[in-house]
């Protein structure tokens, strides 16, 4: 099985130019993840103090992409990288734009949870929204953790949960939409929500991306707008069988 | 890896400690190469100068060399000459009312210096000191006065004013080179042969004059008259056969040798001999003449032919190492441009190989025929050592050498050839020169063709 | 060797990449590199077979099972190689990978070396080059080769670009020599350059002008293949520039076979790229794919600098 290994470079300078990016994308996910977490938690609980947090932390994923984003510009100026390491590079510039935009929409949802903070009773569809969240969690988890471990098996079943929480999504909305025709009253509380869950949605979308980008990485195909059990059959079992 | 690169990340730092193996701080190194540099220094200047010291005595070893030739040699190219008034009566001479050339060239010249000379010393009486005044004018003297006669008999019967060459120590004693604080017994020329000399002197019939007879005439017993002639052109009769057989010869060796012949035993063992050939002591080659090219081909003797045979077997070897040594020089990019173009082997040497060789063949040519030119011991071997005074026109004459006609000379008591054998030696080594600036000129010529 | 390659060779596919995963055999690469106590021969036979495709539809010239052997030493092991027509091919691979080995046998320069014994079969066109009747002065001037270090003869520009019509009486009088002379110049790109000292020595001219220089005397003879052996590696980069565009150009007319140290070069200026290991074709495939998903692991670390 194809293995990405940044190690072994005869020039042991690009090793590590290489660790390093590759280290400080997984501590911008890292930061990232617990942002979406916060955002969520944040939401839910109506706790402005992390609200507050995920805003800060947004601009710290802002930083880390300039940052990266530069190291990548350099390595490509200066190394040159060709095959596995130009894959790896471009992955990069790819994913951190990602990250930024998850970050992004957990900011978004650190910002509603402000505007909401004076309400206190809680809806019944919060618990939907959780487990949407829960879920979205899980995924930029998993994405994160194919990256880091270049694991193109566990890149193909995250990328597949992208659909079930599309679905799970589409169901949220319709609960908002009914509940916002019951209550009318609460039509911009929903609304939010359902900003929310929007954002939601799209992290889980981005996890999805991040997914793509290591199997490309990997395996140096590019199974964006493709079919992904197509792509799976393709390329897996050519690894194992 | 990169040290200097200030955008390295903070982990090389760890690597620069780490590369530090040799146990030595920087500080450390840097006072051990000051204090070694010093001394480096100290012995580069040492170096320096002792091969100053040595370029320095081979080139006074050479001025002092130059300078004792060209003094003892100079005078050589200086002829002094005595006017006398010569009185061309035909019962002196010998002669008939209507000569012909046949007794013109018999006719007693010698007889009419004597008179001559009589008549400008009316005091010399005894028959001794008659021997002796005749001996300030040279014997060749009658030659030029013969040359002058026959050129237009009508001079007969009339008196004539002439430049007759003076004889040997007369000329020696005018150029100076007579010790007059020696007693007079234990010099040749004595004490009345000076006062004449002097008479004459003062009555401006003695001049110098520079000495043609040197480069006009072969071989003679008269230092006075002795000239470089023979030997010069036999030398480059010799050098041309040599020349002509051993050029092509060791050129279409060398080409063969270098680029066609296949590498193997065969070629080692010829590579092997050829390189000996060049060790092999020249008289070796000039027994191999004698036996070879005189004894079994029945080639005359003392012939510049025979000379420039067993000169080119000596310089062959010379020629061959040269030319495959300018011929390994060719870079091969320029082979294998040609061929890479689609030429033969054979074009690729004639077109590309061989121009951009030649100059170096000719380096090696011209020290060859250097070499050649200063070769006395062969040709002693082939009979090129006897005395020939006549100039040679064909390469099978009788001929001697430059080489050999300075051993000769040297060789002679009389003291006029000493100052011949400086002066010999001197146009020797003209003739050097001029080779190997022709050398260098033929180079510049095929360098400057690219 | 002839068996090797047979799904590779019967494969039209162009986009190669979908088919020939499947034809990647088992590699044993860690033996295959690992222990220095293993003969070459054992090491090359633990490469396996040679990835990608090696054989293309309009091949101008095409290697089977080449092997060259130095004395014992043998350089090349059993190499499948197609050049194709209007297509510029790169070989790569570290040193002593016997890639300009190869490039010599195509035009028979390797003659000149008494040891060197080619076996196989490399055609020209279909005709055997190595055949009996085939003659190395016109297979010379079918197959043009331009070398590492420029080597302009040192004769004016003018005589280096005449030297080979001249050779192979390309022209029947002065007029048409004269025509040829500044048409290989202009096809080189040097004529604008040189035109006003067309009797100057060609070894006056800057590194990059002696090359394009060298390269107008190969086109001359009007070949119909040009083999580069590493034509840029004395040059600096601008030259060097030059000459890839030249490269470039000149690939609409002709096949092109360039060996290069400079991967990046090879990735600028080819369209097919072949990887060398210890005489050992590893890998051919198109360049994009060459240098962005290499499916060999020696490519693979070849090109992205791992071998040390």
């Amino acid at each position: 099985m194809k293995q990405f290994n940044p190690e072994g470079h005869t020039n042991h300078q690009f090793d590590v130019e290489l660790n390093d990016v590759k280290h400080k994308v997984m501590t911008m996910g890292g930061l990232v993840e617990s942002m979406v977490s916060d955002g969520l938690e944040a939401l839910l609980t109506m706790n402005t103090e992390l609200g507050t947090k995920v805003c800060e932390d947004d601009k710290t994923v802002n930083k880390l992409e300039l940052e990266i984003d530069r190291e990548c510009t350099r390595i490509l100026a200066r190394r040159q990288p060709a095959a596995s390491d130009l894959r790896m590079v471009l992955a990069i510039i790819k994913t951190i734009s990602d990250l930024e935009r998850i970050g992004d929409e957990a900011e978004k949802l650190g910002r509603i949870s402000l505007q909401m903070a004076e309400e206190t009773d809680m809806p019944h569809y919060y618990k939907d929204l959780r487990h949407l969240g829960d879920h979205v969690k899980t995924m930029l988890r998993e994405a994160l953790d194919a990256f880091t471990r270049m694991d193109v098996e566990a890149a193909f079943s995250t990328a597949a949960k992208d659909e079930a929480i599309d679905t799970e999504y589409a169901n949220l909305s319709r609960l908002l939409i009914s509940h916002m025709m019951e209550h009318p009253a609460l039509l911009s509380h929903a609304l939010n929500m359902s900003w929310c869950a929007r954002s939601l949605e799209r992290i889980a979308d981005h996890a999805c991306n991040i997914c793509e980008y290591v199997i490309y990485l990997v395996e140096g195909r590019d199974i964006r707008h493709a079919d992904l059990d197509e792509m799976r059959k393709q390329i897996l079992p050519a690894k194992h069988g | 890896m990169n040290h200097t690169d200030p955008t390295d990340s903070e982990t090389s730092d760890a690597d620069r400690s780490s590369t530090d193996t040799l146990g030595m701080t920087r500080s450390d190194t840097t006072a051990k190469v000051k204090a070694s540099i010093k001394k480096r220094y100290a012995r580069e200047r040492r170096f320096r100068l002792y091969g100053l010291i040595a370029i320095l005595s081979s080139l006074s070893f050479l001025a002092i060399l130059v300078f004792t030739i060209t003094k003892n040699g100079l005078p050589a190219f200086k002829q002094t000459f005595i006017q006398l008034d010569v009185t061309l009566d035909a019962k002196t001479l010998g002669l008939g009312d209507e000569p012909d050339q046949a007794q013109l060239l018999k006719a007693n010249y010698n007889g009419t210096i004597k008179k001559a000379l009589l008549a400008q010393f009316p005091d010399v009486k005894k028959r001794k000191d008659k021997k002796a005044l005749y001996k300030l004018i040279s014997k060749g003297g009658q030659y030029d006065l013969q040359r002058q006669v026959m050129e237009s008999p009508d001079l007969i019967g009339q008196s004539k004013t002439v430049w007759l060459p003076a004889g040997d120590d007369a000329s020696g004693y005018l150029k100076g080179m007579v010790d007059v604080t020696i007693p007079e017994k234990k010099r040749r020329f004595k004490d009345n042969q000076i006062e004449w000399i002097e008479s004459l002197k003062q009555d401006n019939r003695v001049a110098e004059r520079f000495n043609w007879t040197f480069f006009e005439r072969g071989d003679s017993r008269e230092p006075e008259m002795a000239g470089i002639k023979g030997a010069l052109f036999g030398s480059i009769l010799t050098l041309m056969v040599t020349l002509i057989l051993s050029f092509p010869i060791a050129v279409a060796s060398a080409i063969y040798l270098e680029e066609f012949a296949p590498r193997n035993k065969w070629t080692d063992i010829i590579e092997v001999n050829i390189n000996n050939l060049a060790a092999v002591p020249s008289i070796v080659f000039g027994l191999l003449g004698l036996a070879v090219f005189i004894n079994f081909f029945q080639l005359p003797r003392s012939a510049p032919v025979v000379g420039g045979l067993v000169l080119s077997l000596m310089t062959l070897p010379t020629i061959i190492i040269s030319s495959r040594a300018a011929l390994k020089s060719v870079p091969p990019s320029i082979r294998d441009a040609a061929l890479g173009l689609g030429a033969s082997n054979l074009q690729v040497v004639f077109h590309h190989v061989l121009p951009l060789a030649l100059p170096g063949i000719l380096t090696g040519t011209i020290i060859g025929m250097a070499q050649a030119l200063g070769e006395t011991a062969p040709l002693l071997m082939i009979g090129m050592v006897a005395f020939i005074v006549d100039v040679p026109a064909t390469i099978t004459d009788p001929a001697t050498v430059l080489p050999v006609q300075i051993f000769q000379w040297a060789d002679l008591p009389e003291k006029g050839f000493v100052e011949k054998t400086s002066a010999a030696i001197m146009v020797l080594l003209a003739f050097l020169v001029a080779m190997n600036t022709f050398a260098v000129i033929l180079r510049r010529k095929f360098e400057r063709k690219w | 060797m002839t068996s090797n390659n047979s799904d590779a060779s019967t494969n039209t596919d162009t986009s190669s990449a979908s088919s020939v995963t499947s034809s990647l055999g088992p590699l044993d690469l860690e033996k295959g590199q690992g222990t220095k106590e293993q003969s070459i021969e054992e090491i090359v036979a633990s490469l396996g077979d040679t990835v990608g495709k090696t054989r293309v539809d309009n091949p101008k010239m095409s290697a089977t099972g080449v092997d060259v052997f130095y004395a014992d030493k043998q350089a090349i092991f059993g190499v499948d190689l197609d050049i194709a027509n209007n297509e510029v091919i790169s070989m790569i691979g570290p040193s002593g990978c016997g890639k300009s080995t190869l490039l010599r046998c195509l035009n028979r320069m390797n003659d000149t070396i008494p040891i060197c014994k080619v076996t196989g079969e490399l055609t020209l066109d279909g005709e055997d080059i190595y055949g009996r009747d085939t003659d190395p002065v016109l297979l010379r001037a079918r197959v043009g080769m331009v070398f590492q270090k420029p080597n302009p003869f040192p004769k004016s520009i003018y005589e280096n670009v005449a030297y080979g019509p001249r050779l192979h009486g390309l022209s029947r009088n002065k007029s048409e020599l004269d025509d040829i002379v500044i048409t290989s110049l202009r096809k080189a790109g040097i004529f604008e350059e040189v035109k006003d000292r067309l009797d100057a020595p060609g070894t006056g001219l800057s590194g990059g002008q002696q090359q394009r220089l060298c390269i107008a005397r190969t086109i001359a003879c009007s070949p119909e293949v040009i083999l580069m052996d590493e034509p840029c590696s004395a040059l600096d980069p601008i030259a060097t520039a030059k000459i890839e565009e030249l490269i470039n150009e000149l690939s609409e007319n002709y096949a092109i076979a360039i060996v290069t140290h400079s991967m990046q070069q090879a990735a600028r200026v080819s369209q097919r790229t072949a990887y060398f290991h210890l005489g050992k074709l590893v890998e051919v495939g198109h360049t994009a794919d060459i240098f962005t998903n290499p499916r060999h692991e020696l490519t693979e670390k070849y090109i992205t600098g791992r071998f040390g």
